[in-house]
């Protein structure tokens, strides 16, 4: 077992997403707690206290987002859920949507009463269909029910919860390229300052929180910020979902606490690399963070502090296992083709940069290759490195500066004999 | 009033400015593709990047508030090196058919390029092919190859026209700029300045595709008489020194398109499209040949004619020109002002089709000086177009007007710069200079007094109407 649970704490049934199991198991208690017992400054100072991380990929600390936003200050303020995972690997929300969305929504609301938000909205990746079922079922459940859109448990505290599907854009996961999509545009993200907290949606303040972070409101709120504290790291408390993908052989969504070991997580939980074969490398959360080797990873802890120590970052949880074999040439020419493919096009940088990564790559893979195209990866990748709006030109770089600098001799022979090394090189060493 | 230095100097920007606009103000050289004074800020284009001193990255400077004390270098080590880098990234895609390109010669890119990088392309990979050709509007062709994404036409289209006709589909290096398919682009009365506010040669107006190289063109600062706005333009025409022999002599002489001359006052830095096919206005058949009874004389003999008229008439009577200008009015007020009954006529009214009058720039009014010549005298219109009973003598300055409405008792003098069947019904005819001709100034409906010089030279055989009335004066008063 993967240490302790906060989220994935009852058994999956064909009712546990239910309003009714929900309530049975002490669903919408903690929200009538807050709401009888606590002031949106304190709730605010509760998760503030608790020290939780964002899960979306930044890690940056929910309660400081939340404090960014004044409160009675006479302006409408918003609440959006990313529900828009669209980083390759990651698919760990769609976890919390299908089988607990009524945590999502009790958490929202606690989220909303904090941040005084009246109208809170859910932005689903367009391309979840049982998620968005179960959401929009539990929204109505929840609207039946007298839980979204009219006052609470006595107080005049009423919010509503919209969900807005996407429409298949990597970017919209973005925070303010989902807001603009969310506003009917098209989904660009926008240039900071004005930071999204104060000039957001609708050009209001806005807070935007993954699906996952908000999830664990409601657990930091009923039992306090000392027991979310307890669990996971002291720097980096709680647990995390990871969705884990690739050769492994039991892919699927976990629940690990902060601070697992990682080759354990691997080979234990997971049931190790696929058929026995030796683990190549792995990319820790989403294909925009760097990939680290089977070596690298072996004296490491899931946590923030240990995988950034390593030069690398959970990011959004999405961990893909790369078995031994596996041509990193491909892998990256994969990966190009997917930020070329999904590049808003509004910013010059990444607009033309990933267009060009994908051809040269596309040309090495075609027995084109020139030795100094790796050196001109590196500088495409350096060009794009904190000149764009968003973080997605950024991230293209990382996963081209992380492969490079590891694998680069599988680039070498590639370009130096027009094929794979590992092209009928069906034997893969396993592991012993 | 925040203070910023640029490179260590002091300047003085206006609250809520960003570091860009402040730095241009105030004199600095920064390149920049997709901000636009006029237009809200989009960030896309990355080239304005600046460095806050101290910091060990660069940021854009459009998109940066100008804050008290900050220090920013536009110069820097690492500055050079992203400007270099967006530079390239912005020509990676772009065709470089400069050969072929209008914009050639006025283009931000070509400039930049020469100025802050200079490098050849070091891509072996084919670019991007998109469309070449694509008709955004009947008057607009678009080249999405040159086409940089700076997103101005769009934002245009948002906050100015505010007819939402472009945007922005298909994503990545794949984007395209189009019209919305409803056709409100053509319906767009200004449309055609998107065209200015490109900064390459994308979007392309039909009525200039492949006609000059601007070089050889040379601008002439007028005003739009289109309408009462009196807009600030700039007609460009071939340069003297670029008269070519090959051509039709007629291209050596004729406004080969309209830009706006940015006045905060009127019109800011737009101009509609009207303005834009001005060189259809002035263009049209010239009179130049004076008659009497529709018989050619010489100038000279006509002029004698029309003096002998006034001096005989008892109750003349005059029709102004609305396009007179104020230094032509003035002539006209010393010469006939006290011996003559003079009414303003309205020499252009709305063309069918015309956008008559709108929330922006259009004015109901199509003449572009009534303000002037209204000071002075009533309007031929609000005396419901009759002439006094017993007038002996009509002057009609201008086109708008048939002589048939006047009474077959009065004797006729006609001044016009076009050509018109109906001057040969006038007892003198005089043609006079057009506005491209000559130098003066139109007041517009707010009191605004903008001048126009003269493009072109008149032919010898035209009189300049200013003259003409300061000489019939003098002979009308040593007559008298």
């Amino acid at each position: 077992m993967s240490g302790r649970k906060l989220l994935m704490t009852f058994d999956v049934t064909a009712t546990s997403h239910t309003l009714a199991d929900y309530r049975a198991r002490g669903g919408y208690q903690t929200i009538e707690k807050v709401l009888r017992e606590l002031k949106p400054g304190d709730v605010t100072k509760e998760v503030a206290a608790s020290g939780i991380q964002g899960r979306g990929g930044a890690a940056f600390p929910a309660g400081r987002k939340w404090g960014v936003v004044h409160l009675s200050d006479g302006q409408p303020h918003y609440l959006c859920a990313n529900a828009d995972e669209g980083e390759p690997g990651t698919f760990k929300d769609r976890w919390i949507l299908e089988y607990a969305p009524h945590l999502l929504l009790e958490s929202m609301l606690i989220a909303a009463y904090a941040l005084e938000v009246r109208h809170a909205f859910v932005y689903i990746r367009g391309e979840f269909d049982l998620p968005y079922r179960r959401l929009a079922g539990a929204i109505e459940e929840a609207r039946a029910a007298g839980l979204l859109g009219a006052p609470l448990f006595g107080t005049d505290f009423s919010c509503d919860i919209i969900a807005h599907r996407g429409a298949g854009s990597y970017v919209c996961g973005e925070a303010s390229g989902l807001l603009t999509s969310l506003e009917g545009k098209r989904g660009y993200p926008r240039n900071r300052p004005p930071r999204l907290t104060v000039r957001g949606l609708y050009q209001q303040p806005t807070v935007v929180n993954n699906v996952e972070t908000l999830a664990n409101i409601a657990g930091i709120l009923a039992n306090g910020a000392a027991a979310f504290k307890a669990v996971g790291t002291a720097k980096n408390p709680g647990t995390r979902l990871i969705s884990i993908s690739g050769h492994v052989e039991k892919p699927g969504v976990y629940e690990i606490e902060i601070g697992y070991p990682w080759r354990k997580f691997i080979d234990e939980d997971c049931g190790g690399v696929q058929n026995g074969v030796a683990l190549k490398c792995v990319i820790p959360g989403g294909i925009s963070t760097k990939v680290l080797t089977a070596a690298e990873i072996a004296p490491l802890t899931l946590d923030s502090e240990s995988v950034e120590g390593a030069g690398s970052s959970m990011g959004s949880g999405g961990m893909i296992v790369i078995a031994e074999g596996t041509c990193m040439v491909r892998l990256l020419q994969v990966m190009l083709r997917f930020y070329h493919h999904e590049s808003c096009g509004q910013c010059t940088p990444c607009r033309e940069g990933m267009g060009w990564m994908h051809r040269i790559i596309d040309r090495i893979v075609a027995g084109e290759g020139r030795p100094e195209d790796l050196d001109q990866l590196l500088r495409i990748s350096r060009m794009n490195d904190g000149t764009t709006i968003c973080g997605m030109g950024d991230a293209a770089g990382y996963a081209t500066v992380g492969i490079l600098a590891k694998y680069r001799d599988e680039f070498d022979y590639w370009i130096a004999q027009k094929r794979s090394r590992y092209d009928g090189n069906l034997e893969c060493r396993r592991s012993s | 009033m925040p203070q910023i230095f640029v490179d260590g100097r002091a300047i003085q920007a206006e609250s809520g400015q960003s570091v860009l606009a402040a730095a241009l103000a105030g004199g600095c050289d920064l390149p920049y593709f997709c901000y636009h004074p006029a237009l809200s800020v989009a960030g896309s284009c990355r080239v304005c990047v600046v460095q806050v001193e101290g910091r060990s990255w660069v940021e854009i400077a459009c998109n940066m508030p100008a804050t008290e004390g900050l220090r920013v270098l536009t110069d820097s080590e690492l500055v050079r090196e992203h400007r270099k880098s967006m530079l390239e990234l912005t020509l990676l895609n772009h065709p470089v058919d400069c050969g072929i390109c209008d914009k050639a010669g006025e283009c931000s890119l070509q400039d930049y390029h020469y100025k802050y990088n200079g490098q050849p392309s070091v891509s072996l990979d084919a670019k991007v092919r998109l469309t070449k050709y694509h008709p955004l509007s009947e008057r607009i062709v678009l080249d999405n190859e040159r086409c940089i994404l700076c997103s101005r036409c769009v934002r245009f289209t948002r906050e100015i026209s505010k007819t939402n006709a472009l945007g922005i589909q298909e994503r990545g290096d794949h984007s395209l700029v189009r019209a919305a398919e409803d056709g409100s682009f053509d319906k767009d009365a200004y449309s055609d300045n998107v065209v200015d506010i490109c900064p390459v040669g994308a979007l392309l107006s039909r009525s200039f595709l492949h006609r000059a190289r601007v070089w050889y063109l040379e601008p002439t600062p007028s005003v739009c008489p289109g309408c009462s706005r009196g807009c600030t333009v700039n007609l460009w025409h071939r340069k003297r020194e670029w008269k070519l022999h090959a051509l039709d002599p007629a291209r050596n002489t004729s406004i080969e398109r309209v830009t706006p001359l940015e006045n905060p006052q009127v019109n800011g830095p737009w101009i509609c499209n009207k303005g834009r096919d001005l060189a259809k206005v002035f263009d049209r058949p010239r009179a130049t040949q004076a008659m009497i009874k529709g018989t050619p004389v010489e100038l000279a003999a006509a002029v004698e004619a029309a003096r002998e008229l006034i001096g005989a008439a008892r109750r003349p009577a005059a029709l102004v020109s609305s396009w007179g200008s104020n230094e032509e009015l003035a002539a006209f007020h010393a010469a006939f002002g006290a011996r003559f009954a003079s009414y303003v006529k309205d020499d252009w009214l709305p063309q069918p089709g015309e956008v008559v009058e709108d929330g922006f720039l259009i004015r109901a009014d199509k003449n572009p000086n009534n303000a002037a010549a209204r000071a002075r005298l009533p309007s031929w219109r609000e005396r419901g177009e009759h002439f006094a009973a017993g007038t002996d003598l009509v002057l009609v300055w201008g086109e708008g007007f048939d002589l048939a409405q006047v009474p077959t008792t009065a004797k006729t003098i006609r001044l016009d710069g076009y050509a018109s069947a109906d001057h040969a019904r006038a007892d003198v005819f005089m043609p006079i200079s057009i506005q491209t001709e000559r130098r003066g100034h139109y007041t517009n409906f707010q009191g605004v007094v903008s001048a126009f010089s003269p493009c072109f030279a008149a032919a010898p055989s035209v009189a300049d109407a200013e003259a003409l009335f300061a000489a019939l004066v003098a002979v009308t008063e040593s007559a008298a």
